[in-house]
């Protein structure tokens, strides 16, 4: 299957990466060889395979207590736009979530 | 003095019998660094004040009457993507700036708790993503046998350093081959854990369903040591098994491969493998046969027919989603757009390289909505049938001998322009994290032009024991790994 | 031949658990009015390296809420990631539930306007983590017109389940009542305090609306509203907009729409970029929850007396009215307080009245909760019981009620202080005081027994004055009594 470079275009603002003409072409080349790679998966009948199996382990319960963090100093100075207690991002255009 | 050639546990005996200091070990190690590391790019951070006065609060643990603990002095060396407070971690990324974690990686607070002095970050493939540690953002690594050649990866700074004696163990993580095959094509042995052995905290994650931390070392019996030091249970990662673990150093003398059956892999048998690898491996299985085991051949066909589409559609799917976070709000690099969405395509395309770009991009496309049924649900199904495939034959052998890598290490720049080829280079080794298997790379020699040739052993689900038994016989007979550039 | 529109509105409902710490770290929950980015570790921050480890209360209240909402528990069940960029995300997925909630199929029966009982079916419930909050930096804190945004983690990681209801809900004062039912459910669990101003109970709405013609509108998704007024103001809001739409024989595209509550109208609100593909895949981090044999029955067997349970048996066991039981199953505390004033013996009906009038009143005008009330059930009980034996009346315990209330203080000393002795005053010491009321009162006394008061107006007047000379501490049909013996007796 040939992947567009309008598709390669698309899935990098999915994945919020700024991708030159360049890159999208290599990758649009990158990905039809690959998926070609992948297309051989569909040799194997896998109709009665469960893809999740549930049964191997079992994720631990944390018991319910409140702790306090001391370095949230040392977290928030990491911050490149660091504003008091808050990080501070550039204008948003668009509701999410 | 040349304590840079000691094991770790020669250093812990003479450290704590007060032949040497610890002091005097890390000074070793550094000069050895300083002498080498200008060719070889291991390490992207160096911490020498922070080890020396570790070294000191060793010496003066000791001179108090303590005990340091399992690996006092013991010089260590840490990837790249282990966090360890107030030392900067990169990935080898851009993207993560001069970003100092505010918390350390279990398995370095478990080795620090123990005695062991950290030298430094190693260099690897940009969030542990290639197989040649020329992914780098701080510049490739070079392999200590032959600076044109890469040491492998992702976790080539981590084998280098062993193999060139900067230290006598060292962390790497292993997500399709990271610890396995740098280790092959440096010389060293390298072992990675049954998934959910050792604790992920603090390790950064690329593929968290198969990321997996394990040590090199230059011998069998200092990697049961370090593994003994780094695999307890740990509240703080829901992955990891809360039993408690053997004593991996019980195994070692008392081992030998009677009444064991070791299996080989007919489909490898016939693959396209160099032939100094084949050699090396079938060398292997001599000796494990004249050690008294019983050779099985078994075959693992979805395993080898399919093991690298469906780890290339895995890894990059988990990973697409691991590397979301950095978006340039809360650490790592800064930008002055205006507009978030000009900031995060700003900050991610420049700080991402193009190997890491080529597999978020993989990894969203194929949990995208349309193609995630088509591929990575498909994956997934796959990766059951290789598990099953994996249980079944383990219910016949006990470990199964394969190649680390098809070839030995490789020249720079060769495989950088055709990715797929690269990624061919974990051919042998991702099944086995796929499968969530205990897997580790020994030396079995060296090839005409003096490269190291490394043969893989497989264990079943936890059976470290058996691995590391299987291991401590066949070096035996091949000997411990050797220094790179050690004048031996 | 004119058209029938049937409004079809579903419900999200998220809920923030009432644990101590966070869903995957041990952060406090308690963030409001907390300094921001105080309640975040590593975790939370999304920083890189960390990894979640599930609270064992959030899942205990999500299991408790499924089971009081008639669904079915999974015993096993997994956590994916939903992925999405947005700065209050800070790992940029959420960890959700997606094909396996926690539980499904229940129910909740709602009282329909004509008074029956209509069960509105419960899709899932399942658990996740809350998003951090976005502070923008315009005057009236909205985003349109913020050059920037200021990030607060502290509420990112607070444990959400999130409701959802069948499209069953079908007028406005319906889907209110639905929500009204839904947090009295989750208080009376103990699972969350329910308060949608604050936020810990968030309601989307999906709507759309069905043509008697055949055509059935495509839905919206409403977002932001904060009360249960704003819930029923912005779906009769859209309800107007989708028939007018559909009368004018336009087209109703689905999309997310916020409400607007001063404006009083909903605002489309789809970002136009990009269609949204949260890529939901299996957390890797997080391996399946299992739950172990006998939880779910043992959650079972500890989950409390619902309140529409409560109050049926609050009518048929003590007789009290349907508003009474209404009022007093309204909340928990106040059923707990009302029986525990019964275990100490209050009669039922007085215990109610007293509650209902003179408690509830001292709680609304003190804005206080029953938990921080001043007078213990047993306590009202004990004065109710004194009542009950006519050994104080309804006016000396108002007047020693005051004073608790006041002072905190205990009954007893509350009644001397008041001057007014525990069974009142009754018998000889009561002949005694209405014959010198009498004396005093000769000239009245006198009209009396000549047979001139014929209305017993005099009668009722030296009554009074006994009453008042006792300060109520008298039982009013004794007085009656003795005065009748008294004047007939000279």
């Amino acid at each position: 299957m040939a992947i567009s470079e309008q598709e390669v275009r698309k899935v990098a603002l999915l994945a919020r990466l700024e991708v030159d003409e360049e890159e999208v072409r290599s990758l649009a080349h990158h990905f039809d060889s690959i998926l070609e790679h992948f297309g051989k998966l569909n040799e194997l009948d896998l109709d009665n395979i469960d893809p999740f199996v549930m049964d191997e382990t079992q994720t631990p319960l944390r018991e319910d207590r409140a702790e306090k963090w001391e370095l949230r100093e040392d977290a928030l100075n990491e911050a490149s736009h660091r504003d008091g207690d808050f990080f501070r991002v550039p204008r948003i255009v668009s509701e999410e979530g | 003095m040349d304590f840079y050639r000691l094991s770790a546990h020669e250093i812990c005996r003479k450290v704590k019998s007060g032949e040497i200091t610890a002091r005097e070990t890390i000074e070793s190690s550094l000069e050895r660094i300083n002498s080498l590391e200008k060719g070889l790019n291991a390490l992207i951070t160096r911490v020498d004040e922070r080890a020396l006065e570790k070294a000191d609060r060793v010496d003066r643990m000791l001179s108090a009457g303590e005990d340091p603990g399992l690996l006092a002095g013991v010089p260590v060396v840490i990837k790249d993507n282990m966090c360890v407070q107030g030392i900067r971690t990169t990935c080898a990324s851009r993207i993560l700036g001069d970003w100092k974690p505010p918390f350390t990686a279990t398995v370095v607070a478990e080795l620090e708790k123990e005695g062991a002095i950290v030298l430094g970050k190693a260099n690897m493939d940009e969030f542990a993503m290639g197989s040649s540690t020329e992914h780098s953002a701080f510049g490739p690594c070079s392999n200590p046998w032959d600076p044109d050649r890469v040491p492998g990866g992702s976790s080539g700074g981590s084998a280098a350093s062993v193999a060139a004696g900067y230290a006598p163990i060292s962390l790497g993580s292993d997500t399709g081959g990271s610890i396995r095959q740098p280790a092959a094509f440096c010389g060293t042995c390298g072992l990675k854990p049954t998934y959910g052995l050792v604790s992920r905290w603090g390790l950064v994650a690329f593929a968290s369903s198969l990321d997996q931390i394990g040590p090199f070392a230059r011998s069998i019996e200092d990697i049961a040591l370090t593994l003994q030091v780094i695999s307890k249970p740990d509240p703080r990662d829901s992955t990891c098994n809360p039993s408690k673990r053997p004593d991996y150093q019980s195994v070692l003398d008392q081992s030998s491969l009677k009444e064991k059956k070791v299996g080989i892999v007919k489909e490898f048998m016939d693959y396209d493998i160099d032939p100094e690898v084949r050699e090396a491996l079938e060398k292997t299985i001599e000796v494990a046969r004249s050690e008294g085991a019983e050779i099985v051949e078994l075959s693992l066909p979805v395993m080898v027919r399919y093991g690298l589409a469906t780890y290339y559609i895995i890894a990059p799917a988990e990973a697409s989603s691991n590397l979301a976070r950095y978006d340039g709000v809360r650490y790592g690099i800064s930008s002055e757009e205006e507009d978030l969405m000009d900031m995060y395509l700003k900050i991610r395309g420049d700080g991402f390289g193009e190997e890491v770009k080529r597999r978020i991009l993989t990894g969203t496309y194929v949990l995208s909505s349309g193609y995630y049924d088509a591929y990575y649900l498909t994956a997934q199904k796959v990766r059951q049938i290789m598990t099953s495939e994996f249980k079944e034959a383990f219910s016949r052998v006990d470990t199964i001998i394969m190649p680390t890598a098809p070839t030995p290490a490789f020249r720079k720049g060769e495989l950088l322009d055709d990715p797929i080829q690269m990624y061919m280079a974990d051919v042998f080794t991702l099944p086995i994290n796929m499968a969530g298997l205990p897997g580790l790379s020994l030396n079995a020699g060296y090839s005409r032009k003096g490269l190291p040739l490394g043969v893989q052993l497989i264990g079943p689900k936890w059976g470290e024991m058996q691995l590391l038994a299987a291991a401590s016989v066949l070096e035996r007979s091949f000997g411990p790994s050797l220094i790179a550039g050690g004048d031996q | 031949m004119s058209l029938l529109f049937t409004p079809v509105i579903g419900l999200e409902i998220h809920v923030q658990l009432a644990t101590a710490s966070k869903i995957f770290c041990s952060c406090s929950t308690d963030y409001i009015g907390a300094v921001p980015n105080t309640n975040v570790c590593p975790l939370c921050l999304g920083l890189p390296g960390t990894l979640p480890v599930l609270n064992a209360k959030a899942v205990e209240y999500g299991v408790r809420a499924s089971l009081a909402l008639n669904c079915t528990v999974r015993n096993a069940t997994r956590f994916h990631r939903k992925n999405y960029f947005y700065p209050d995300l800070p790992k940029a997925y959420q960890i959700s539930q997606y094909d396996l909630p926690l539980a499904e199929h229940g129910f909740i029966n709602i009282t329909s306007e004509d008074g029956t009982l209509r069960p509105i079916g419960i899709t899932r419930l399942h658990l996740e983590e809350d998003a951090g909050k976005l502070v923008h930096g315009t005057s009236d804190g909205r985003l349109t017109g913020a050059s920037q945004s200021f990030v607060d983690y502290n509420r990112g990681g607070v444990p959400l389940a999130e409701i959802v209801s069948e499209p069953d809900l079908r007028t406005p004062a319906e889907a209110r009542q639905y929500v009204s039912v839904i947090r009295q459910l989750v208080r009376y669990l103990g699972v969350s305090d329910g308060d949608m101003e604050k936020g810990s109970l968030r309601v989307d709405a999906n709507i759309s609306v069905k043509c008697s013609d055949g055509r059935w509108g495509e839905r919206a998704e409403i977002k932001n509203m904060n009360s249960l007024k704003a819930l029923e103001r912005a779906l009769e809001y859209e309800i107007k907009r989708h028939i007018k739409m559909l009368s004018e024989g336009k087209i109703i595209i689905q999309e997310t729409r916020h409400w607007n509550d001063s404006q009083g109208i909903t605002i489309s609100s789809r970002s136009k970029e990009e269609a949204h593909d949260y890529r939901y895949f299996p957390e890797p981090d997080l391996p399946p929850l299992v739950l172990p044999d006998g939880y779910v029955k043992e959650q079972l067997d500890k989950l409390p007396e619902l309140p529409w349970d409560r109050k049926r048996r609050f009518k048929d066991t003590y007789g009290l009215s349907e508003q009474d039981s209404a009022t007093l199953t309204e909340n928990r505390d106040m059923a707990d307080f009302y029986e525990n004033c019964l275990i100490s013996g209050g009669s039922p009906e007085r215990t109610a009245n007293w509650l209902r009038t003179e408690v509830l009143r001292v709680l609304n005008e003190n804005k206080m909760e029953l938990k921080d009330f001043p007078i213990s059930s047993h306590i009202i009980a004990e004065m109710i019981v004194m009542m009950d034996n006519r050994k104080l009346s309804n006016t000396a315990a108002k007047e020693v009620f005051e004073h608790m209330i006041e002072n905190s203080s205990d009954l007893h000393s509350a009644m001397s202080l008041c001057d007014i002795s525990a069974g009142g005053i009754a018998g000889d010491q009561l002949r005694d005081l209405v014959s010198k009321i009498l004396e005093q009162n000769n000239d009245v006394v006198r009209v009396i027994r000549s047979g001139e008061d014929l209305n017993g107006k005099k009668q009722k007047y030296l009554k009074g004055l006994v009453m008042r000379e006792t300060r109520g501490q008298a039982d009013p049909s004794e007085v009656s009594w003795i005065l009748a013996s008294l004047l007939e007796n000279n």
